[in-house]
Formats: C-alpha cells, sequence, structure tokens
C-alpha cells in the first residue's frame, strides 16, 4: 500500500512539475498590452533568422502583430533615409547600423524614447555599446552625460578571432593572445593554396576599415584626438597607426589568400566554414553558420577568443545594430515600437534570442547557465571582449572618413601605396573634410614615406 | 473657332509637352539646382545652402574621380569593342548557317535575359579565388590559379569579360538583323564577280552594315557608361581603385557619404558625357547614311 502511495504521490509530483514548467515556458516575457501592427525595416543579415524567429514569439504571447520589411545590407540605408524625409514614415521601427545612427539623430529623423513615453528607461543589465544610443546634440556626440537615449541596440555585433581548437591543439600552439602569437601561429598553420594561417577582411571600404580599426586600437591609435570633447586634430597618421597598418598588411600576406586585397565578409566566412582557413577574424553573428552542419565543416571545431593584444591591449570595435522610431512615424505606432522594445529587452526574450543564434544584449544572459553549454562557448570571448571593445567614427563625417580610410589602407594592403604614404594621404583628406565642415582640427607632422 | 481649328495641332501637343516637362526638364533642373547646393539635415528638414563653388571645389579635391574616369574610357572603349566586333563576327557566321538559326537566336538571348545582379553574383562565384570553377579548371590542368578579382592589373579586365558575356548577344540580335536584311543580289554579284569571303566580308557587307553597326555602337556606348550593378556586385570598385567606375563613384558619394550636391554635379557631368557622345554619334550615323 505504502509502496503504491510512494508511486503515486511520484506521478503527480512529476505531472506538478511538468506543469509548471509548462507554463513557466508559455508565460508572457513581459505585459506590453494590445498594441497596433507595427513595420519594421531590417537587414537580411546573418543575425535575421534569429531575430525574426523571437518576433514570432513576440506575436505568439501578445497577441500584437509585427510586419518585417527584410533588404539587403546595401539597400537599407537608402530606404531608412526615404522613409524618414517623407511626409510620414512606412516604418515603425527601423534598425541601423551604428555607423549611419549619427545622420539620423544629428537630422533629426528619430524620436528620442522617452518623448514617446517619459517613463522609458533600459534595465541596468542591458549593455551600453560605447553610448551609441545616445545623442548630446549639443555635444554632436553619442553619450549618455547630457545625452538623449534615441535607440537600443538590437544585435551587438563585434569581432572575436575564430580559431580551429582542433587545428591548434595538433600543432601544439596555444590560442593567441597577442598579434605577435597570431603572426607566428598563423606563420606555422598556413599552407597555401590548400590552407590559410589567418584570414580578415582586406576588400575596400567598410571590410578593411572595421577589421583594421580592431590592430590599430590595439596598438592604441586613434583616428581623431578628442572628438568627444570637439577636439578633431587628426591622428591617423601616429607611429602607432602605421604600426598597426604593417602588422595588418604583415599578417594577411603572410597567411592569407592571394587574392587578399578582395577578401570580403562572404569569403572570410566561407573560409573558415569550409575548413580552409585555421584562424581569423570575424563578427560574433557568424557564430552560428560555423555550428550549423548544412553550413559549415567545422562544426564543434571553431572556438573563440577575444580579438589579440598589442602594444595598448586588446583592441576591438563595436558594430551594433541600433532600433530607432522614425519621428514621422504616427504617435500610436511609435507607443507600439516602443512595446516591442519593451518586450525585447527583457531578460526571457534576450535569452529566447541567443538561444535563437541571436547576440543578447544583457549582461545576465552571459552570466547564466545558457553561456555553460558548448553551442554557447563564444560568450565568454564576448563578454570580455565587451570591457574593451569601443565605437569609432562617432561623428557626422563618419560615413566619408570611412570611405577615405577603406581606399587608402587598400591600396596600402594591395602595394599601391606604403603604409607611410596611404595614412598621410588619408589624414590630409580627413583633416580638409572637418576643416570645411568648421571643426577644430589639425594634423600630426607627416610620416615618412 | 477657326483659330482654335487652325491651331489644334499645336494645341494637341500641350499633355505630351506637359508630362515632359515634369517628367524630363523638372528633374533635370533640381538636379542643377541641388548641383550648385550644399544640402544638409536638421530638425527632420533638407536646408538648402546656395554654394556654387562649394561642390566644384570638391570635385577639384577629389582624388578618385581622374582613375575614375580613365577606368570609365578603359571600359567602355574596351567593352564596346569587342562586344562589336564578337556580335559582328557571330552575325555572319550564324546568317551563313543554312539550319538552326532560330535556335541559335533563342540560345543567344539568354545572357540580356539574365537580371544584373545575378550575373554579378554568378561571375563572383565563377572568378573565386578557392572555389571558383575557372581556379579549379586552371588546377586540374596543373596551372596555378589565377587572382581574376583580387589583382589590381586583371581586375578591370575580368570586369569588362563578364560584361562583353552579357551584351554580346545584345549586338548579335541587331546586327544579325541587319545582317538577314541584306540585298541578296549584291552578295551574288560580288560572289559572281570571284570575290572571296573575305572580299565579300569587307567590302560588301560592312559598307551596307554600316548604319546597324552604328545603332548597336551608340546603344552599347551608352548603356557601358551607366554600367554599375555588376562592378558593384563583383568588386566595389576595388582592390585600390582598379575598377573604380564615374558610376560607382557618384553611386558613393550621393547614398554612402551623403553628399547630395555634390553627387548631383558628377550626374550632371556624367550625362553632359554621354550627350556629347551622343552627338558624336548622330554624326557618325549621318556620315554612315551618306
Amino acid at each position: 500500500m505504502i509502496k503504491h502511495l510512494r508511486t503515486v504521490s511520484a506521478l503527480l509530483l512529476a505531472a506538478a512539475l511538468s506543469f509548471a514548467a509548462s507554463a513557466l515556458a508559455q508565460k508572457p516575457f513581459a505585459d506590453v498590452g494590445k498594441q497596433p501592427p507595427i513595420t519594421v525595416l531590417i537587414s537580411s543579415s546573418p543575425w535575421y533568422p534569429a531575430f525574426e524567429k523571437v518576433v514570432g514569439t513576440y506575436e505568439q504571447q501578445t497577441g500584437n502583430k509585427i510586419k518585417l520589411d527584410v533588404v539587403p545590407f546595401g539597400g537599407l540605408l537608402e530606404k531608412a533615409r526615404n522613409s524618414v524625409r517623407s511626409g510620414q514614415s512606412p516604418y515603425d521601427l527601423m534598425m541601423l547600423d551604428t555607423q549611419w545612427t549619427i545622420e539620423f539623430y544629428e537630422g533629426g529623423f528619430v524620436s528620442p524614447l522617452n518623448e514617446i513615453d517619459t517613463s522609458f528607461e533600459l534595465p541596468k543589465e542591458v549593455l551600453r555599446y560605447g553610448d551609441s544610443g545616445y545623442w548630446n546634440a549639443q555635444k554632436r556626440w553619442r553619450t549618455a552625460d547630457g545625452g538623449k537615449l534615441m535607440a537600443y541596440t538590437v544585435l551587438g555585433n563585434v569581432q572575436l578571432l575564430y580559431y580551429r581548437g582542433d587545428l591548434l591543439k595538433q600543432a601544439g600552439i596555444a590560442p593567441p593572445k597577442t598579434w605577435d602569437d597570431v603572426a607566428a601561429a598563423c606563420t606555422k598553420l598556413t599552407d597555401p593554396p590548400k590552407a590559410y594561417g589567418f584570414v580578415v577582411r582586406g576588400e575596400r571600404g567598410n571590410s578593411i576599415r572595421y577589421d583594421w580599426m580592431s590592430v590599430m586600437a590595439a596598438e592604441g591609435a586613434t583616428v581623431v584626438k578628442d572628438p568627444a570633447n570637439g577636439d578633431y586634430t587628426v591622428t591617423i597618421n601616429s607611429p602607432a597607426a602605421k604600426s598597426a597598418l604593417d602588422r595588418f598588411i604583415d599578417v594577411l600576406k603572410r597567411c592569407g589568400p592571394p587574392n587578399y586585397g578582395s577578401l570580403g565578409q562572404g569569403d572570410v566566412n566561407q573560409l573558415l566554414a569550409t575548413g580552409k582557413a585555421a584562424m581569423g577574424q570575424l563578427v560574433t553573428a557568424a557564430w552560428a553558420s560555423f555550428e550549423d552542419p548544412n553550413k559549415s565543416a567545422v562544426v564543434g571545431k571553431m572556438e573563440t577568443a577575444p580579438l589579440p593584444s598589442a602594444r595598448s591591449g586588446n583592441g576591438a570595435i563595436i558594430g551594433n545594430w541600433n532600433a530607432v522610431v522614425p519621428k514621422n512615424a504616427s504617435d500610436a505606432q511609435k507607443k507600439a515600437a516602443l512595446a516591442f522594445a519593451r518586450w525585447f529587452v527583457t531578460y526571457d526574450a534576450q535569452r529566447a534570442f541567443a538561444e535563437a543564434g541571436g547576440i543578447p544584449n544583457r549582461s545576465d544572459v552571459y552570466s547564466s547557465d545558457l553561456a555553460k553549454q558548448p553551442r554557447f562557448r563564444w560568450m565568454p570571448a564576448y563578454l570580455e571582449s565587451m570591457k574593451f571593445a569601443r565605437q569609432e567614427l562617432g561623428y557626422a563625417e563618419g560615413a566619408q572618413v570611412e570611405q577615405i580610410l577603406g581606399l587608402r589602407l587598400n591600396q596600402a594592403l594591395i602595394g599601391e601605396m606604403s603604409s607611410g604614404k596611404a595614412l598621410n594621404t588619408a589624414a590630409r583628406e580627413i583633416e580638409e573634410l572637418f576643416r570645411k565642415n568648421g571643426r577644430k582640427t589639425g594634423a600630426l607632422p607627416p610620416l615618412p614615406e | 473657332m477657326d483659330l482654335l481649328n487652325r491651331h489644334f495641332r499645336h494645341w494637341s501637343l500641350i499633355p505630351a509637352v506637359a508630362l515632359f516637362v515634369l517628367l524630363t526638364l523638372y528633374p533635370v533642373a533640381n538636379l542643377f539646382r541641388m548641383s550648385v547646393s550644399t544640402i544638409a539635415f536638421s530638425e527632420g528638414r533638407e536646408v538648402w545652402t546656395f554654394t556654387p563653388l562649394a561642390n566644384l571645389a570638391l570635385l577639384r579635391a577629389d582624388e578618385v574621380i581622374a582613375p575614375a574616369v580613365l577606368n570609365t574610357v578603359i571600359f567602355v572603349v574596351v567593352a564596346v569593342a569587342l562586344e562589336i566586333l564578337l556580335g559582328l563576327a557571330l552575325a555572319i557566321l550564324v546568317a551563313g548557317v543554312a539550319r538552326g538559326k532560330g535556335l541559335v537566336r533563342t540560345v543567344m538571348i539568354l545572357p540580356i535575359l539574365v537580371p544584373p545582379v545575378a550575373i554579378g553574383s554568378m561571375w563572383k562565384l565563377l572568378y573565386n579565388y578557392d572555389f571558383g570553377i575557372f581556379n579549379q579548371a586552371l588546377t586540374a590542368l596543373g596551372l596555378p590559379p589565377v587572382n581574376w578579382l583580387g589583382s589590381t592589373s586583371l581586375a578591370l579586365w575580368s570586369v569588362i569579360a563578364v560584361d562583353v558575356w552579357h551584351w554580346v548577344p545584345f549586338v548579335f540580335l541587331i546586327l544579325f538583323a541587319a545582317v538577314e536584311a541584306l540585298p541578296v543580289e549584291v552578295l551574288e554579284a560580288a560572289r559572281v564577280d570571284g570575290a572571296t569571303r573575305w572580299q565579300l566580308v569587307r567590302r560588301v557587307m560592312l559598307p551596307l552594315l554600316k548604319p546597324a553597326i552604328v545603332v548597336a555602337l551608340v546603344f552599347r556606348t551608352i548603356l557601358a557608361f551607366k554600367v554599375f550593378d555588376e562592378v558593384y556586385l563583383l568588386t566595389s570598385g576595388g582592390p585600390g581603385t582598379s575598377t573604380e567606375l564615374v558610376t560607382l563613384h557618384l553611386y558613393k558619394v550621393f547614398f554612402e557619404q551623403n553628399q547630395l550636391g555634390y553627387g548631383a554635379l558628377l550626374s550632371l557631368a556624367l550625362i553632359a558625357a554621354i550627350v556629347a557622345f551622343l552627338l558624336v554619334g548622330a554624326r557618325a550615323m549621318c556620315a554612315a547614311r551618306a
């Protein structure tokens, strides 16, 4: 009898636990009430499937509808511009790459989130991403100090060092911690055209500008002296910047494929996913593709570490996507867009985002049990990187500075110019740009060419 | 009433003229206004400042425009010349075939039907250094792989090859129709007089085909000046400035750098270059007809 009672009790307990777990799984993450449907402009980036999945969860839980307008990266900025410059925006929420946000903040095209709802605030666990969501109009700078909250980070990309744990172990090489380690390790591992020791984007434009800047930061160089305080003296042709460029060129020439001058994100991803490259520098959002057996030949073999250090410590540049609410959306739509924001930044939603393959924006997700699962073994490296990662080009001229650097760095890489000449040329052009725009600017003495 | 009737043909043109003004002249006039202005955005609105010399100063200081113009000229001259030569050769060859002309014509039209975006993506894969079919074929033959899009000395030629592949069929179709329409009696007379195949082509067909060749040349040159999608997808103007074309530079100035005034000035310059070419082309066409 007692035996039967025990069995029945155990069954009842199991049923109760299972019911509780299921109720927990189905509970709404945050109650945001009934809202009108909203339309979101978003890029078809590698993290889009994860976002789409989370939007599905939001719709299921709240009954609110979200229409996603997915466009290629190249066309998104134009759609966003046309949308905010028209009478009424067809979008209620737009995902903007960090370097585009200044134009929208400064042009007065987006609504500060507290103007939509004065009580809105981001939870303290949400990472700051170099204050890219704030805008101080007086200082013309992205800072929470005196700035208004204009956006929140949907995806906080930062580059990591990807390496093949199995190959490094086999060769008796420890995961590189410094750029010198990278150079030494990749020299051992490279065996072209069968295998490349290290791959990074060298393609002209945003690719080389963004990737090189991590080395630049590690060497302690900057583009501009102190833009946060209005000093736009151009410092890109410093000896530290030259050292960073020489290092970048050396590693790519020594260990990369012969087409290093035209390597784009797709190429780097492909070389790593097919197992042709032993190490590489790539955004965190690419992780999911290496763990997908349909896309990767290296499932379970890829590891990550923070980008290596040089003279000034580690360096990484944040490349986050910011969600903004257009000023010319209707009030009801703006409120609905903000309701989604409230839901999206909760722990549960961010955890669900991570499980779907996204990069959560909350620190508590990184310190949760999730980070201990092998699937999420990139999380410690990411969290570590966020300690030193910084924003760059956070001023109105950012897009033009990127064009200048994107060309001159590429010319140095392919040998059209010496590294000194490339940086001197870029410095001259950037200084001219700032001068034309009335900034307080200047330049360093030219480097030997 | 009489007056109305007498001038009806003039009045009847008003809708067409209004449409022309609205759709063509107004945008060009606006472009001109933009080209002498600096356009900024503040408080969610456009702020236009009349700065007639500022954009010219930008043009003078622009170090990318010179290689872009040079590359565009090389691209237009080489691509169009190759397309005309190959299109003409194909047209004459296919016209001489007794059976299957329809099939050849259908097959030839395929590259024109493929959207430029798809062409760019497809050729980027073909040219891929590590995984592309060209390099795999070369490696299989024991030859070293070629850096098709990553070499400064080869990238522009690789891009030109794609354009030639894309547009030869267009030239072929125009010239094939012209070859088919050549007077048979003239060709027969030349043959009876003992003309060789080469002499027939050189002395008889080519002079008769001149108007059609000029038409193909004009159309292709205008389109070659405007090429964008393929180059954007294949190289984005790199490595360095080796494949930078005026249209690509214009796109970057307008859309990436958001310099609307300077972008408008470059647009006007491009329009002027095409119009100048059209005038030269029209003169050549008149000369050919004469």
